[in-house]
């Protein structure tokens, strides 16, 4: 998946795949707030910017 | 199962740059089980190329249908309005699938989105290997079952050659020599002695060297086609 997001022209690091089960809770808050840092970080994704122009 | 794997995308995009409307065409039989082309794959495609044609600024409708095989005429009577629809269709069939798209509708633009690559089986999870060269005139049962026109670098008839070291082949240590394989197998059979039979020439005319191939079933023909 990474590799076809970045043929296709967007960043591998806007998708990422944590293992985890139901009982996890903290473990997904914590990916969930370091997943939304780094898209933060990268900022609108460049389709979102494309459909806002038009 | 014929193997394939998809090209790389941005071949894919030149092979479809210029049109406006475009029809991926996944099938549901061998590339379906090699992940490479079935319905799964025929959408994810379709995506990438909107997403990617729209990045490029030149955003092209891309739909996606998938057909159970390819490689029948009656299958892709199913398709036909979507084909008539599309610009440019880019097949996600193997070689076969590709050209009897070409075959049914000549007036369609088709170009091929895989890179159809052996003839094989898994042997593990996502890994996939040759088996079978379609040679036409099939000697497995001299060989224990392991073919060396597939499996044999130099498809040779009465290896292994001076190239085999511990049991590999010289062209890469990972590959296995088909006729230490062959050897071994006989060997645990207690069948060695069929390597000391004598053997005709093989007979080539069946396989590739013969000019394409054709097999015709007249008991299976419809009568109309008979004469």
């Amino acid at each position: 998946m990474k590799v076809l997001l970045e043929q296709t022209g967007l960043e591998a690091e806007r998708v990422r795949m944590f293992n985890l089960s139901s009982a996890m809770a903290e473990a997904f808050a914590d990916a969930a707030k370091e997943m939304t840092k780094q898209i933060t970080e990268l900022g609108p994704s460049p389709l979102r910017t494309q459909t806002e122009n038009e | 199962m014929i193997v394939a794997e998809q090209k790389p995308l941005d071949e894919v995009k030149t092979l479809i740059d210029g049109a406006q409307n475009v029809l991926v065409v996944g099938c549901g039989t061998c590339v379906t089980v090699c992940f490479a082309g079935g319905s799964r794959e025929a959408a994810i495609m379709a995506t990438s190329l909107r997403m990617a044609s729209k990045l490029d600024g030149n955003p092209q409708a891309v739909t996606d249908a998938t057909v159970q095989r390819q490689c029948e005429w009656e299958y892709l009577d199913q398709i036909s309005e979507q084909v008539a629809e599309a610009d440019i269709v880019l097949s996600l069939g193997c070689g076969i699938g590709v050209q009897a798209l070409v075959e049914h509708y000549p007036d369609a633009w088709v170009v091929p989105g895989l890179n159809t690559s052996f003839m094989g089986l898994p042997t593990e999870q996502g890994v996939w290997a040759e088996r079978c060269a379609a040679c036409g005139d099939c000697i497995l049962g001299l060989t224990g079952g392991i073919c060396p026109i597939a499996r044999c670098s130099k498809s040779l008839l009465n290896g292994p050659c001076g190239g085999s070291e511990n049991g590999h082949c010289e062209i890469d240590p990972e590959v296995p020599c088909a006729w230490q394989l062959i050897y071994d197998r006989l060997s645990s059979a207690g069948k060695l002695d069929v390597l000391l039979e004598l053997q005709p020439p093989k007979n080539w005319r069946t396989s590739r060297d013969g000019g394409p191939r054709k097999i015709i079933r007249d008991d299976l023909r419809l009568a109309s086609e008979e004469a």
